[in-house]
């Protein structure tokens, strides 16, 4: 069956996520696929993620492994013939599909949502409750589970002086810091929500 | 020479050895760090499943901004994660009026406003460029001779803009390995990324990277890896046992900052300077080899 | 002339380090009566070039041989006036720098090179500059009153010279003035035609004289002397030029062959063109209802770049097609447009517009058409995705504009046929067979040359009137006539306005040369010239079939009519011509025959046997010089004879040297075929198909054919210089020595 091309979805990405616009510029050589690190775990390389948005084919971007892969090395973007930043693209499609409710916060994209709760609460990362929290997520009893699973290595870092002991303050500018990033998100592409 | 430390938040906990032994390394090569007054973080690279672009710029804004108002130093990442950060802030900001216009809306929130005057430089940049091979040469003392290290560079370290080395062929860790008496190996995998924040949450998609790299530094001979990213290092060191278990393979092998050698080659405390003790993998019995001790 | 000869040896470069030069002058002045024979260390140096002077000036030489670097270098530091006779003896290259030192071999080879200069020497004469008896023209012809015909007259005028321009419709312009908008320099954007104002600065410049509605009834003569017969709107006119260019442009692919792209068969269907002139007109609307437009595809390499219609890109489609869909984006910001591409070619600087087009949003798909059809009175597209992977079907297309190619103005629409050979296997049923595009047998009524070898220029493949599209654009193989624009490769508006101005240059040099008797490239500055001895003329036609150029017309008997501001000057007639009638002042059969003669054969038993390797002067000389500066080794039993062209070689040397006892020839010369690297298009075949009949000689004397060699040498083979003489040599040892020593 040939499907059918449909310019909508284009533009959606054109008006909604960060750096979506970046995309016109593809010409479809492949050097991002050829420089990802994980491009052997994705279902679509990078330009084929590009070409599916030309061609209006939503759900399969949306809800493909690719945009949730991107390990942020770089190398795509330093690469990219005509100077797209595959990676800024990569992330603002994950972004967009965690704010649409179309990425379940699992794996990643709760761990990066949890990141950024803390950013916002205490202005850091604590680096020992990150990921007790994130694991807590998953529910009480597989949280647990992961957290014992977890625990040999937290004990090793604790032992070589690597883990800090006191909680970690939220810094004393918080509140400007929030309401700047209040002011960041309802002023970013496609608004606050 | 002064400048502004954005140590960020690995180096105050997983990365405390880095942050250890960068501080008197840096102190013997005359360089004098001031902190930036009340930071926030960088955002690291996961934050995007949280926020959008103009958020996580913002965050680095804010630094940027905070050490503008305070002095007019260069700011200098040690962790390549907040690095690339910080820099990409600060060169995007500088680039785009329009986008600069927009940031300095929301700063305004908190009484900031980004000029665009200070350089943000990694701190391979400013042990290379600033503090030089030479006076690195005559300040090793205890150079330590014939240590085969694989020099892991990793990816944020150099990329994106290429400022101080290459972003394909880089060579600044490997010069530094020399200038301290080592014995940089060749290492094809210098570059290839670990997995980085990602890590935790892919553990068994990025494991595979890990043993790729680790692999490809015992082949070359290494005897232990030098890097200059607490994600690095971490990904590296902490994750063995698990790839092990994974690939049935064997590995044991040794992650250090540059920064820990370097403390050793300037003839500094092996525990209270160099921080050799915080590793995992104990890296002191073939330090003292290569330094006779 | 009286020839007073000196001889001059170099002893720098290490020259004399390899040779005892001492014996050479001894052995030139026994046998050749040279009394100057002299050797100086530096002789390209002040002081060397003083002491030839002195000896022109005090003991009257006028025939000097220097033997000393190569020909191809220190001409003009050896340039001792046109009244003198220099020849140059390669003692470096080709003797010091790749032979064994003060090695007998290697002496004997020196020797053999002086006793040839002075064969040569003998048969030489001081060659006289041609001149016409009419006076000869500046004006440059222009054919064809598009961008390319337009610019190429408006340079001629600012270079100071007069230009009659000839245009085959009512108005100037051509395709630039049906253009809506255009798309060059520096390709940020699209932007006016200009050709309103280029029409103008033609109309009104005093040195351009215009005639529209005009077609060249006939052209006759030669460079310097044409003499053209315009009919402009139904009035006869005669105008006398010195050069032509002809810049007569494309005609777009026929899309009636396009069906299954569905020309012809959907109204909404259009070609690139018939796009822009709907645009140009005002409003982009759909041909079947006039409404208006949303949804565009343009299928790019509509035709083009298929072996079943046109094989080649036309290099500016896409350019255009980025171009209309940038109207289309004008007309309605919300029209979408699709641009499905084999490749997108938009060569230099052209990408900056790519870049636009792909900014405004058009969808490029990379792909090839399945299905053009029709479905609820709007078009859709059916297409295989390569990106994607997929087919993909394409709906509510409000209009499918085909990106056809370009035709270059010189192929006829329908290919002439002659009579074919009877020995031909691909004549038809009545005995007849097609003109294959290079043969020089196109009329399409351009320029109306009354030339014996066609009235148009021949072509290469594909119909472009070019000859040598490497090394010399513009370049046609009708000498003073040069091409430009996409008569002579398909080019976007930009490159056209370069390649006419490049066109007008080639004709004011040729104007220059031919006014003081010098011929044009590849032997720019020569001023000899092939003369007839036409009482031993057999009116066997060879000369005229074959002179790559066709310079020579014949009467109606068949004797040669030779026009020498046509010629080239390569031989290629005097290789030809079975009577050997034909001969330069400086170049001829007998030179070369006592060069050859000059050449010592040791006997049998000395086991030294001698190969003569004629190498073309144009490729193969520089590669074996090259190999030389490089010190490479090679037998020193070979002899190099430089030709102006393997085009120039007599059978009868071959006969001549083998009779003497000489082992073997090898014949060095440039690639030729379709993508040929003769300097004179034809020549290195011309040799091989006349060395292919040597059997014959080869058979009567009782030789072996191996003896006899054509090997092609490009100009950067140098590296395979040595490993072809040593080859040959092992062939050469292995049929044993020539019988005929000795006799």
């Amino acid at each position: 069956m040939a499907g059918n091309y449909d310019p909508s979805f284009a533009k959606e990405v054109f008006d909604n996520v960060d750096s979506g616009e970046e995309i016109k510029m593809c010409m479809q050589c492949g050097i991002c696929a050829g420089s990802c690190p994980l491009r052997h775990e994705m279902d679509y390389p990078p330009r084929q993620i590009f070409t599916l948005i030309r061609a209006g084919r939503r759900d399969e971007v949306m809800n493909s492994k690719a945009i949730k892969l991107c390990t942020s090395c770089y190398r795509c973007k330093v690469r990219c013939p005509r100077g797209i930043p595959v990676i800024d693209v990569m992330h603002g499609l994950a972004h967009y599909g965690i704010k649409k409710g179309i990425i379940p916060r699992k794996g990643t994209a709760a761990f990066g949502g949890e990141f950024w709760k803390m950013i916002y609460n205490i202005g850091r990362i604590d680096e020992k409750t990150l990921p007790l929290k994130y694991n807590l997520l998953e529910g009480l009893v597989p949280g647990i589970k992961s957290t014992i699973e977890m625990a040999p290595m937290g004990i090793q870092m604790f032992l070589h002086h690597r883990m800090k002991l006191l909680p970690e303050r939220k810094i004393k500018g918080i509140k400007e810091l929030r309401k700047m990033l209040d002011k960041a998100k309802e002023m970013g592409k496609g608004g606050a929500n | 020479m002064k400048y502004f430390l954005y140590g960020g938040c690995s180096l105050e906990a997983g990365g405390k050895n880095y942050m250890v032994s960068l501080e008197p390394v840096c102190k013997a090569l005359g360089m004098e760090f001031e902190e930036i007054e009340d930071w926030n973080c960088c955002g690291a690279s996961i934050s995007y499943a949280g926020a959008n672009e103009l958020s996580i710029m913002t965050l680095n804004a804010r630094n940027i901004a905070i050490a503008e108002s305070t002095g007019g130093y260069d700011i200098v990442a040690p962790c390549s994660s907040c690095y690339i950060q910080l820099v990409k802030t600060n060169h995007e900001l500088k680039e785009d009026a329009e986008l600069r216009n927009k940031i300095n809306v929301i700063l305004k929130e908190g009484n900031l406003n980004f000029k665009g005057s200070l350089n943000v430089r990694h701190l391979m940049d400013v042990l290379y460029n600033d503090g030089g091979i030479d006076k690195i040469k005559s300040t090793a003392v205890r150079p330590l001779k014939g240590l085969k290290v694989a020099g892991y560079v990793g990816c944020q370290t150099v990329r994106p803009y290429g400022e101080y080395d290459s972003v394909e062929r880089p060579k600044v860790h490997d010069l530094l390995l020399k200038a301290i008496g080592a014995d940089p190996v060749p290492f094809p995998k210098k570059m290839q990324c670990c997995g980085s924040g990602i890590f935790l949450t892919e553990l068994d998609r990025c494991l595979g990277l890990v043993k790729e790299i680790l692999d490809d530094a015992i082949a070359n001979g290494a005897q232990l890896i030098s890097t200059v990213c607490p994600m690095c290092a971490l990904n590296l060191e902490m994750y063995q046992d698990k790839v092990n278990a994974k690939f049935g393979t064997n590995f044991n092998m040794p992650v250090v900052y540059l920064t820990q050698l370097m403390a050793v080659a300037f003839g500094m405390d092996l525990k209270k300077e160099a921080a050799l003790d915080y590793c995992v993998i104990p890296p002191e019995g073939i330090i003292k080899a290569a330094i006779g001790g | 002339m009286d020839k007073n000869i000196g001889i001059y040896i170099c002893t720098g470069c290490g020259i004399g380090d390899m040779l005892d030069c001492d014996p050479i002058a001894e052995m030139a002045s026994d046998e050749y009566s040279v009394s100057i024979c002299k050797n100086h260390p530096f002789l390209c140096g002040a002081e060397g070039v003083d002491l030839i002077k002195k000896d022109i000036e005090g003991e009257g030489v006028n025939t000097i041989i220097i033997a000393a670097c190569s020909p191809r270098v220190n001409y003009d530091v050896f340039d001792f006036g046109q009244d003198k006779i220099i020849e140059r003896v390669n003692f470096r290259e080709h003797v010091a720098w790749s032979q064994a030192e003060k090695d007998e071999n290697t002496q004997m080879l020196a020797e053999d090179y002086i006793k040839m200069a002075c064969a040569k020497i003998g048969r030489t004469d001081l060659p006289e500059p041609f001149k016409a008896e009419e006076e000869y023209s500046k004006d440059i012809l222009v054919v064809g009153g598009g961008v390319a015909g337009m610019t190429a007259a408006l340079e001629t005028a600012k270079a100071g010279y007069n230009a009659i321009l000839v245009e085959k419709d009512p108005k100037l312009g051509g395709f630039l003035a049906k253009m809506k908008k255009n798309v060059t320099l520096p390709y940020k954007d699209i932007s006016d035609t200009g050709a309103e104002a280029m029409i103008k600065a033609v109309s009104d410049n005093p040195k351009i004289k215009v005639y529209t509605s005009a077609a060249v009834e006939k052209i006759s003569g030669g460079p310097g002397i044409f003499s053209v017969e315009i009919k402009a709107n139904g009035n006869s006119a005669t105008e006398r030029a010195g050069a032509i260019v002809q810049a007569t442009g494309w005609v777009p692919y026929d899309a009636n062959k396009l069906g299954h792209l569905g020309y012809g068969k959907f109204k909404n269907v259009i070609t690139n063109v018939e796009m822009e002139e709907m645009a140009a007109a005002g409003k982009i609307t759909r041909p079947s209802d006039g409404k208006d437009v949303k949804n565009v595809l343009f299928i790019q390499c509509a035709g083009s770049r298929d072996p079943e219609h046109l094989p080649y890109c036309s290099s500016s489609c896409c350019l255009v097609s980025m171009k209309q869909a940038t109207y289309v984006k004008e007309q309605n910001p919300e029209a979408v447009n699709y641009i499905l591409y084999k490749d997108i070619r938009t060569v230099g600087q052209s990408e900056d517009f790519y870049r636009k087009a792909q900014m405004d949003g058009n969808v490029f798909i990379r792909g090839s058409v399945e299905e053009v059809g029709e479905s609820g009175g709007n078009l859709y597209v059916s297409a295989n995705d390569e990106l994607l992977g997929e087919k993909i079907k394409i709906e509510e297309l409000d209009l499918v504009v085909l990106a056809v190619g370009m035709v270059p103005r010189s192929l006829p629409a329908e290919i002439p046929k002659i009579k074919a050979p009877s020995d031909s296997k691909e004549a038809d049923a009545d005995g007849m067979i097609e003109v294959k595009p290079d043969s020089g047998f196109f009329a399409t009524s351009a320029l109306n040359l009354a030339y014996r070898q066609g009235p148009e220029l021949p072509t290469l493949k594909y119909g472009f009137p070019d000859s040598h599209f490497i090394c010399f654009p513009y370049e046609t193989r009708r000498t003073g006539i040069y091409s430009a624009g996409c008569i002579r490769r398909p080019m976007e508006v930009g490159k056209a306005k370069d390649d006419a101005t490049g066109a007008a240059m080639k004709a004011i040099q040729c104007i220059e040369a031919t006014s003081i008797g010098m011929a044009v490239h590849p032997r720019a500055g020569d001023i000899s010239y092939p003369e007839f001895n036409m009482s031993r003329c057999t009116q066997c036609k060879r000369c005229t079939e074959e002179c790559p150029f066709g310079a020579i017309n014949e009467d109606e008997k068949g004797n040669p009519l030779p026009s020498p501001t046509r010629c080239r000057r390569c031989g290629t007639c005097m290789g030809a011509c079975p009577e050997r009638i034909i001969s330069f002042k400086n170049y001829s059969v007998g030179m070369i025959g006592d060069m050859l003669k000059a050449v010592s054969v040791p006997e049998e038993d000395e086991e030294k046997p001698r190969v003569i390797v004629f190498v073309c002067e144009n490729d193969a000389y520089p590669a074996v010089d090259m190999a030389g500066i490089k010190k490479m080794n090679w037998s020193p039993y070979v002899r190099f004879v430089p030709v102006r062209c393997l085009g120039s070689i007599a059978l009868v040397w071959v006969a001549d040297a083998l009779a003497r006892g000489i082992d073997g020839l090898l014949f060095m010369g440039c690639r030729h075929g379709d993508d040929y690297q003769c300097h004179f298009v034809k020549g290195s075949e011309l040799a091989n198909t006349r060395l292919s009949k040597v059997s014959e000689t080869l058979d009567r004397l009782s030789l072996e054919s191996d003896r006899v060699k054509f090997i092609e040498v490009g100009i950067t083979d140098c590296d395979k210089v040595p490993a072809i003489i040593s080859e040959f040599m092992e062939t050469i040892e292995s049929v044993g020595p020539n019988p005929y020593k000795g006799w």
